[in-house]
């Protein structure tokens, strides 16, 4: 070890705090500039850390599947009785549905419809959530080595959760549908009125410019509208919960704070997607991913 | 910017260099916590901000154990982590040292509620701060609705926190060293 004196290392000392605050005030300054300047960083110790989070999120999954066993025991003689009626109700939709499915079948044999392209699922566990108040995001543990590729769409089986923004080789981070910097082209389904499903930190993002707005009511299923290229059509994502001068607020399907298993999909619309271009390039400061560009100009014009 | 680091000499020499450790330890476990998983309702968002609880705490009674670098590379794991902006978690907990050194004197050797009051000004401070640091950022006014909430919850966690943080502090840095003095 250096022998430094005194008066030198007391120096050292003084001046490091100073130094370490100026030094993250230029770090936040240099990557709010430059998004992609930290990617490289962020993957490589996403997935270095992705093992160790994902055994530490293994004892809470734990606890909560013996609460949820305690819980289902207590209320078990309600919910049999509640499960045999559904099935009931269930059994007549299930002859309902296979008869459509024959109809189905039938008529895009008679239409020649082109078949939708193959989609292959990929299943991870949330392994870590954002933990503060200014991002949506969470990190499953899949990555590149599982097939997981940017700007793929994650979901569960209630409905759209958000997409892929930076995937390393053993984790992957989800922009969240209500983070700050998600944009997603929606339609109101029925009507197919398009709109943006914009996030704001809240646990209800908000719906801009929509086509008609007055035709709006709560309780519109929102889904994917399929343009930009980067979500497939017809995803469900959520509800309208809210219209009026303020504005109207989808209330998602998927319940985002309580994440357990997503999926990640391959709809074999990625190849869409730009890799990180150099911010020059990019206009606007909303963009937190290249992928930005690609969902936000298809704001239909009011 | 004239910040003084109040440095070893006035305080006992901590031999064992496990326990040196702990401080160091014990942040980083907290940091960690904050971003695991938990199946809450809306528990991403209202996370306490346990990280800065273990930040003043040791500020507050063992600075020199929890250096500014230590801080610089927990703040910074903490934002690559969560996919923040890089070198706000770094920033928060290295302005967070910065102000309890500057007002240590207030707090030391005082009863808990005092200490309380000062986490409450220090830590909800910087909370607020933080919220206004993101709304320029983004350039947009955030609702500082989930802000208050978390700051509130974050203050009424730290007694508990501190309660933790304390018990640690004695059995494991100052109870070793007075039993061998005895």
């Amino acid at each position: 070890m250096i022998r430094l004196s005194p008066q030198l290392r007391a120096g050292i000392q003084r001046s490091t705090l100073p130094a370490l605050i100026l030094l993250s005030g230029a770090m936040l300054v240099a990557g709010k500039t430059d998004q992609t300047m930290f990617e490289t960083l962020r993957t490589g110790l996403s997935d270095v850390a992705a093992p160790a989070l994902d055994v530490a999120s293994r004892p809470l999954r734990a606890a909560e599947a013996a609460i949820d066993r305690v819980r289902g025991f207590i209320g078990v003689y309600q919910v049999n009785r509640r499960l045999e009626e559904e099935n009931q109700r269930l059994l007549q939709w299930q002859q309902v549905a296979l008869k459509l499915t024959t109809e189905n079948r039938q008529l895009q044999g008679l239409l020649k419809v082109v078949p939708d392209r193959a989609v292959s699922y990929v299943t991870a566990r949330v392994i870590a959530n954002s933990g503060g108040a200014y991002v949506r995001t969470v990190m499953i543990n899949a990555g590149s080595q599982a097939g997981l590729a940017r700007g793929q769409a994650v979901i569960t089986g209630d409905g759209l959760v958000g997409r892929l923004t930076e995937v390393g080789s053993r984790a992957a981070r989800v922009l969240l549908i209500t983070d700050l910097n998600s944009r997603i082209p929606v339609k109101i389904e029925g009507s197919n009125t398009g709109a943006v499903l914009a996030g704001d930190n809240s646990e209800r993002p908000r719906l801009l410019y929509v086509g008609s707005p007055e035709a709006l009511k709560i309780g519109d299923r929102v889904v994917t509208s399929g343009e930009g290229g980067v979500f497939p059509p017809d995803l469900p994502v959520g509800m309208v919960s809210a219209v009026g001068p303020a504005g109207p607020r989808v209330e998602p399907y998927v319940e985002l704070s309580q994440l357990g298993y997503v999926l990640a999909v391959d709809y074999g619309l990625s190849g869409a997607l730009p890799q990180p271009v150099p911010p020059a390039v990019r206009p606007g400061r909303k963009s937190k991913a290249a992928s930005e560009e690609l969902q936000t100009p298809a704001q239909p014009a009011r | 910017m004239a910040l003084r680091e109040f440095t070893a000499p006035e305080l006992p020499r901590v031999n064992s260099n496990a326990a040196r450790l702990v401080p160091i330890l014990t942040t980083t476990i907290a940091a960690l916590v904050a971003i695991l998983p938990l199946q809450i309702p809306g528990y991403a968002a209202l996370t306490p901000a346990l990280a800065l609880m273990a930040v003043y705490h040791w500020t507050l009674y063992r600075p020199d154990l929890l250096p500014s670098y230590a801080l610089f590379g927990i703040g910074l794991g903490e934002d690559l982590l969560t996919g923040s902006l890089v070198g706000v978690g770094a920033l928060t907990l290295l302005v967070t040292r910065a102000v309890v050194l500057r007002s240590r004197r207030h707090f030391v050797g005082r009863s808990f509620p005092a200490v309380w009051a000062g986490f409450t000004l220090v830590g909800g401070g910087m909370m607020l701060g933080l919220w206004a640091l993101h709304c320029l950022l983004e350039s947009s006014l955030i609702n500082p609705r989930n802000t208050i909430f978390r700051m509130v919850l974050t203050i009424a966690v730290f007694p508990a926190a501190s309660f933790l943080l304390g018990s640690t502090q004695r059995v494991l840095i100052d109870g070793p060293r007075l039993m061998r003095r005895r």
